[in-house]
């Protein structure tokens, strides 16, 4: 259970979170949706303790990230970017990541056969497409078999196989009764995949509750959040 | 420390060494130190032998080009902790191992266990390559001598890649790091070493040149190997607790 309480986080004077709260829960997938800038990326680096939040609490299972006593295999996390030094192989990436969570190798070449880039693992990151950086940030995330996964946009530069994968697995997941938050700008992709949705526009949460709850009136997903992350838009759903 | 914790720790100082051993930039550095190294070695040991080498010692001139060696080591210490934020990698490292002071140390040290055998073979590669040329013409070599000052050197090659480590993790920046420390080993410290003659000694250059260079009858106030070590020494854990303090606080 991933539980964010009235998080705030000020960067020099602006305000990036303003109060944020939700939780993500187990056996769910839950969307986090809002425009850049909105402030998901930076709610999910304090979730995964890589920035401080100004006052509230991220928590997963009731503890900051920084007092998990197997982080690996706690949370599974892939967030921008590739996560990995451009000059290091994918395998050799993997490796250490292993090594520090104390993971056989044979686990890096399991999770290399999952996201389906084994054929790559001895090439330099840096050579690596858009789609393989995600899929290398999901093996990563994969490493420790997490039960809760933690994905920013992972979608974003998977062609339509990656990403027909990636709904199905993270499907999968929840049904195994693992939690798993992903943030995505991709709406259609997020109406198939998600069961709760969480929408934040401003550095606050205008909407949390079922997909079904989310979409109340509205003809899908897309509309839905255009209209509550319109500047007009007030109140939470 | 629990048993659990010691693992933990091994498990992460295995991880270090792995990312310093699977980065081919690492490699880079170190074999071209090597070869400059030894370079730079043979062209001042010819340049010895042209002008006598009864009166040079094979120790100084197969350790002539230390103070262009300890940059190699400089370039090293920064690459291992700036190589951190290329690609996004110190969100890994941080998501994989969230306890940033043990890893930020952890990381010192897998430096040091890397440095201390590279240090000895590139120094003692250009003390050998002197001896070879020289052993006939120039003055004898006390082996014990010969192995004090390479232990001095490895020592001062190892707590300058770790000072500048610490300094590239406080700086994050790779470019920012080496002009940073480049310009005060090789601008700054050369010139203020002439206008603060008193307080010389106790920079960590200085006081680290002092693990392996004898002192000349003509200096005074000159420390000696093992006060050099603790004044090295204590520069590079002051560095690192300021790294590690800032590392602690600071968004990733």
């Amino acid at each position: 259970m991933l539980t964010i309480n009235n998080l705030v986080k000020h960067r020099g004077t602006q305000e990036i979170l303003s109060g944020i709260s939700f939780t993500a829960r187990p056996g769910r997938v839950t969307g986090f949706l809002g425009p850049n800038g909105a402030g998901k990326s930076s709610t999910l680096r304090i979730l995964l303790g890589l920035d401080r939040a100004t006052s509230g609490s991220a928590l997963i299972d009731g503890k900051p990230f920084a007092e998990l006593h197997n982080p690996l295999a706690t949370v599974g996390a892939a967030l921008d970017g590739f996560g990995a030094h451009r000059m290091r192989t994918g395998r050799a990436h993997l490796r250490w990541i292993a090594r520090a969570a104390g993971l056989s190798r044979s686990r890096v070449e399991e999770v290399l056969e999952i996201v389906g880039l084994t054929h790559a693992a001895g090439k330099r990151v840096g050579n690596y497409s858009l789609g393989m950086g995600r899929r290398l940030g999901m093996a990563a995330a994969l490493l420790g078999d997490p039960k809760i996964l933690v994905l920013d946009e992972p979608v974003n530069g998977l062609d339509p196989e990656g990403i027909r994968w990636i709904r199905t697995f993270l499907r999968e997941r929840a049904t195994s009764g693992k939690t798993v938050l992903l943030s995505s700008h991709l709406m259609g992709e997020l109406a198939e995949t998600v069961d709760d949705v969480v929408i934040i526009h401003h550095g606050k949460v205008v909407a949390d509750g079922t997909l079904e709850e989310v979409i109340s009136n509205h003809s899908t997903l897309e509309e839905a959040f255009f209209a509550l992350t319109s500047e007009s838009a007030g109140g939470v759903v | 420390m629990s048993v659990s914790s010691s693992r933990k720790i091994t498990q992460i100082l295995d991880a270090e060494l792995d990312k310093l051993v699977t980065l081919p930039v690492i490699w880079l550095t170190l074999i071209s130190t090597f070869i400059i190294n030894l370079a730079l070695t043979i062209a001042f040991t010819s340049a010895a032998l042209q002008w006598g080498a009864g009166t040079q010692s094979i120790l100084k001139t197969g350790l002539a080009s230390m103070g262009y060696l300890q940059a190699g080591f400089i370039i090293l210490g920064i690459l291992a902790t700036c190589s951190e934020y290329t690609g996004g990698q110190i969100r890994t490292t941080l998501t994989t191992i969230p306890w940033r002071g043990v890893q930020l140390f952890t990381k010192h040290m897998a430096l040091a266990i890397m440095t201390i055998p590279v240090a000895f073979i590139i120094a003692a590669s250009g003390v050998l390559y002197a001896f070879m040329m020289m052993r006939d013409t120039a003055v004898a070599i006390e082996i014990d001598k010969l192995i004090k000052t390479l232990v001095g050197v490895t020592g001062y090659l190892t707590l300058t890649t770790i000072l500048s480590a610490a300094i590239g993790a406080f700086l994050r920046r790779t470019t920012s790091a080496l002009m940073v420390l480049l310009s005060y080993y090789f601008v700054v410290s050369p010139l203020v070493r002439d206008f603060l003659p008193s307080s010389k000694n106790y920079f960590p250059d200085t006081a680290g040149s002092s693990m392996y260079m004898l002192p000349s009858s003509d200096e005074i106030n000159v420390l000696t190997p093992m006060q050099g070590t603790g004044v090295l020494l204590l520069w590079t854990l002051l560095f690192i607790i300021v790294a590690i303090a800032f590392y602690r606080k600071r968004d990733a």
